[in-house]
Parts: C-alpha cells; structure tokens; sequence
C-alpha cells in the first residue's frame, strides 16, 4: 500500500465518507439515486479544484483566506470579458487564470519576502480583491453569458458536465504534483521546517511563492466554473463562506494544521464529505443555514479528534 | 513611533478637510471608532501572547442576537445582556482551551468559532435581523451623558480595565512575559493554560460587549453585522504597534490605533470616498504597517 493510501485510510475521511452515504442511502428519501449521486458529484467539481490549492497551501504552514475573494474576482473579470468587452472563450478562460496566478504571486511575494504572516496577508488582500470586485461591478450582476463560455464547462459527457472532467484532470494533475514530483517533497520538507529544508539547499522561497501562485490560480479557474454553472458573474461568488467550506474541506480530508502533511485524495474526500452532508440538508428541506454550523462542528470534531489522537502518541 | 506619525498624518489630513476637526465630528468619529476599540482592547491581549482571534466577527453577531432575541421575549434588559455576555465569554472560553490544551494554531480554531457563531446566529432567527428594541436598550447606543455619547464611556471603561491588566497586575505582567518567551514562563512555573484561558475569555467578552453596543446603536441585529469589524480591530492594533511578533503592545496605543482607522474612514466619508475603495486601502494599510514593523524589529535586533 502507498503512503497516500495509508494515510488516507489512517485519516479516516473515507470512512467517514462511506458511512455518511450509508446514513443518506438509509435515512434521506431520493438520496440514493443516480440522478442525485450526479447532482453531488456537480456540486463537489467546483469546491474540489479549489481546495487542491489550499491543501498546497497548508502544507507549507500557511493559510489563504483570500481564496473566495479570488473566485469572486474571477467571476467578475470573466464577466466583463465574456460579455462586455466580447473576447474570445479561449482568451478568457486564460486571463482569468492569469489574474488568478498574478494574485498568488502577490500573496506569496508578501508572504515571503515582505515576512508578513500567511493569515493577514490574505485577510488582507482578500479585503483589497473584493473591493476591487465590487468597484469593478458597481454592484451589477452580469447574466445571460455568451453560450460559447458555458461550454467550457457545461457540456455534457456521460451524464456530468465537464466541469466535472475538468476537476477530475486537476486532481490527477495536483495528485502527481504533491505526491510524485521534487515540487511536492520540497513542499512537505519547507513545512515541516523550513529551516531545514533551506539548509539543506532546497530553494524554499520558489517554492513557497509558486505554492500560493498556484492556489490562486486554481481558485479562479473555480471561480470561472461557478460562474458558469450558475450563469451569473458577480464579486459575491464565492467570499468568505466559500474559503471556510474550503478550509473545513482540506482539514477534514486529514491536512495537518502545521504544515507538512496534506494529501490531495483526503482534501477530495474533504469536500465529498461536506457536499454529501449539504445534499443532505437540502434533501431534508431544513434550514440551510444550518449548513454553516454543521461544517463548523464537523471541523471542530476532526481537530479535537486529531489533537487527542497525535497526544496520546 | 507609528502611532505618533499617525497623530501627525491626522492633523495634517484634517487641516484641509471642512467640517473634520469640529468638536462634534471628532465626538462622531470616537463614537463610530467605539466598536473597534473595544475590540481592540482584547484583541492586543490575544496578539501580545502571540495568538490571533478571527472570531470577534462571529461573536459580534452571535452574542447581540442572542441578548435580542431574549428581549424581545420579554426576558428583563440586564438579564439579556448578561447572557449575551456571558455567550462571548463562552466561546472565548473554547478558543482558549483549544489553544492551550489541545494545541490548535489560533487562526485555525479562531476561524472556526467565529464561523460557527456566525452560523447559530443565522440559524436562531433564520437569517432574519431584529429590532426594535425597548428604549433604555437604545439608549445605550444612542444616549448622551454631558454632551457626550455613552458609547465613548463605555469604550474609555473597557480601554481602562485594559490598561489596569496589563499594565497594573501580576496577571500583565506575565501575559507580558507569556508573549516575549514561553518557555521562561512555563519554567517559573506559571499556569500558562489558565493565562491563554484568561485572555481568550476576555477577548470574547470584549467582542460581546461591542456586539451588544452595537446592536444598541443601530437598534438593529443583522445576523452578519460583524464582518466589517474583523480586520479593522486586526489593523488598529497593529497600527498602534502592537507587535505580531508577541510580547509587546499597548491598549492604549491600540485605541490610538482605533482612532487612526475612525478618522481615515471618516475623511474617505467626507470626501465621498465609496466604502469598497476604503476597505481596499484598510487592506494594504495592514500589510504595509505590518511588513514596516517587522523591519523595523529586524533593525533594533540587528543593533543589539
């Protein structure tokens, strides 16, 4: 067995998985039907390319609270280049991800050169980036996009969209980037310590800088599916609800609070588990408000179990 | 040496702007700044131990709506208050056990509290606000004692028992000592559990409280009224040299901090700024003065 599958199993998020399908297939009337398996499956694309990022980002040690004013940028400049200023799909689709990468850049410039702590830096920017959004809006939402943008991701392929392709691709992507390659070992040794891994003649600063260039740009690529998927382009996609389902995601998929440690199949799991548990609450027709407190006590519940755990060793 | 350069840019800013420097704007502004002041004051405490809190936004809406909603049941005004208090006193509480029994980095589980109180206070009203609340509630808010708003007592109390714990007690002193070196303290035998508790507590309190007065203020809970106080209390701290970096920092100077962030905000308001733009400038503020700090601490080290 790998290491990623061990820790995986060790984690526990597929268990936890399995026995929150089990709970829905035996509780929640129409859970268990192909039609909804694929509604949770659409549902848990966009969160899923997103929290790859952030998996990156916690392996190093550090947090982006950024992230969901980076997909509500996104949204918005897609808008405006889709529908107002009419550029092509594929121009786009890559300006946006460009904008995302160049926020990354910032945030890991910031993070590594300037010295300022992960967290305010990008509670920071995050404020910085949704003023900018809802400047650039003047809190107009774009709708009716060009049906040669909503392709990109709504095309129809054995039943899913290809937005779900499309994160399929990045997690395999993300997966060889972590666990196979020079990048991912540099990643693991700077967040253990980055000391260390300096010493040891690795050139963490790259690293560091290229792991928040990343997640940025995986957050707009997100931000651009949703904004595909709803049909609406807007600066309050995403935001800080977003980050939060996000983090909770990569923390419950077994992702170490201190760096180091993280894997991309248990940050996937991460998000299958919360958007099993959102289904559910839709399912059910109670309150969703209730889906923001539920994340938080399973986040709570993971960690105090972690903690306990990692103690009694 | 940051909060003195910040007096500076505030005179120098106000001169020019009418209607700035008049006795009754400059009230309005300490009025407007007594949210963040309050806060303010635990949140020192928290960064001086080298912590964070994340949950301020959360608990400002959570503890308001759990006093409202009991008022508006007819539950007694003190009594109301008091349980909202005694909420933020409460989560605070939990930030700090996780903290120091359990180890979690403060950003983390702060970020969590604070989004599973923003949760509760969506879910008890169902996303709804509440309002309308009994007059002497309002008062709190609203009232004037000698020409001067209750609101800015209230944040010159909170920053005077502030002052007198940090600066006056043994309690201080050690949360002092706590931030500059922790091993030292745990070797002179000091609980620094009990302390971690202690000024998680007092930051829920603290975040209780401007929630409260907030809610009196506008005569109105909205179940997310406290995401724009977050950074704001995280950049008047800084500003007024409190040092992410733990172990220094003064209340005192984080009010300063405070007063600086109030009077931006107002001069942007008066010269039409609009709101979006100024959060993109407390933004940058924040890095800036932070990265500026950090130099700074890197020379004084250097020299020594």
């Amino acid at each position: 067995m790998t290491g990623a599958a061990q820790r995986v199993l060790k984690n526990g998020s597929a268990l936890i998985f399995v026995l929150l399908a089990l709970a829905g297939i035996v509780f929640v009337r129409s859970f268990a039907s192909l039609e909804n398996a694929a509604i949770i499956a659409r549902q848990a694309a966009i969160p899923a390319i997103a929290v790859l990022g952030m998996t990156m980002v916690l392996m190093t040690g550090g947090i982006d609270l950024s992230l969901g004013f980076v997909v509500g940028l996104a949204s918005t400049a897609t808008g405006f280049m889709a529908k107002v200023w009419g550029f092509p799909v594929g121009v786009t689709v890559a300006a946006t991800v460009l904008l995302g990468s160049l926020v990354g850049l910032l945030n890991g410039a910031v993070v590594q050169y300037m010295k300022v702590p992960a967290f305010i830096t990008t509670l920071g920017t995050g404020y910085i980036l949704y003023g900018v959004s809802q400047l650039m809006s003047a809190g107009n939402v774009i709708t009716r996009l060009p049906p040669s943008l909503l392709a990109v991701g709504r095309t129809e392929l054995l039943g899913l969209p290809t937005s779900v392709f499309i994160a399929v691709g990045m997690a395999g992507l993300a997966w060889f980037f972590i666990h196979r390659s020079v990048f991912g070992r540099a990643l693991s040794a700077f967040g253990f310590n980055a000391r260390a891994a300096s010493l040891s003649g690795l050139r963490t600063a790259r690293v560091n800088v290229l792991t928040y260039v990343l997640c940025s740009s995986l957050a707009a690529l997100a931000g651009l599916l949703l904004t595909i998927r709803v049909n609406a382009a807007q600066p309050n996609m995403g935001g800080g609800a977003f980050t939060f389902e996000i983090v909770t995601a990569a923390i419950v998929g077994g992702t170490s609070l201190f760096g180091g440690i993280g894997s991309v199949i248990g940050s996937i799991f991460g998000v299958l588990i919360i958007k099993i548990i959102e289904n559910c609450i839709n399912l059910l027709n109670v309150s969703y408000h209730l889906y923001l407190a539920v994340q938080g006590g399973i986040i709570l519940a993971v960690i105090v179990m972690d903690r306990l755990r990692s103690r009694a060793t | 040496m940051v909060p003195v350069l910040g007096v500076a840019a505030f005179a120098a800013v106000g001169l020019p702007i009418p209607h700035f420097l008049t006795a009754g704007n400059l009230l309005n502004v300490i009025r407007q700044s007594s949210i963040i002041g309050i806060c303010s004051v635990g949140m020192t405490m928290v960064i001086v131990i080298l912590g964070i809190d994340l949950s301020i936004a959360g608990l400002i809406a959570l503890c308001p709506m759990v006093s409202g909603l009991l008022m508006l049941h007819g539950v007694p005004i003190t009594a109301s208050i008091l349980t909202g208090i005694a909420t933020g006193i409460g989560l605070g509480l939990f930030n700090g056990v996780m903290v120091s029994k359990l180890d979690v980095p403060p950003f983390i589980t702060t970020l969590v509290v604070g989004q599973v109180a923003q949760g509760l206070a969506l879910i008890m009203n169902n996303g709804r606000s509440i309002g309308g609340f009994p007059a002497a509630y309002v008062n709190i808010g609203n009232g004037m004692l000698l020409g001067i708003p209750i609101s800015d007592y209230l944040m010159v109390v909170m920053m005077g028992i502030g002052i007198v714990i940090m600066q006056f007690t043994p309690t201080g002193n050690r949360i002092y000592a706590l931030g500059g070196n922790e091993t030292v303290v745990r070797q002179e035998g000091i609980n620094v559990d009990r302390l971690k508790l202690f000024v998680y507590a007092f930051c829920g309190f603290c975040a209780a409280v401007a929630g409260i007065l907030l809610s009196a203020q506008l005569d109105t809970v909205h179940p997310i009224q406290g995401d724009p106080y977050q950074l704001d209390t995280i950049a008047a701290c800084v500003i007024g040299g409190v040092s992410l970096a733990g172990g220094e920092g003064r209340v005192a100077l984080a009010i300063v901090g405070t007063l600086v962030i109030g009077s931006v905000r107002n001069v942007l308001d008066l010269l039409g700024v609009h709101p979006f733009f100024q959060n993109v400038l407390v933004g940058a503020i924040i890095i800036l003065v932070v990265f500026a700090s950090g130099v700074s601490r890197q020379r004084r080290a250097a020299r020594a």
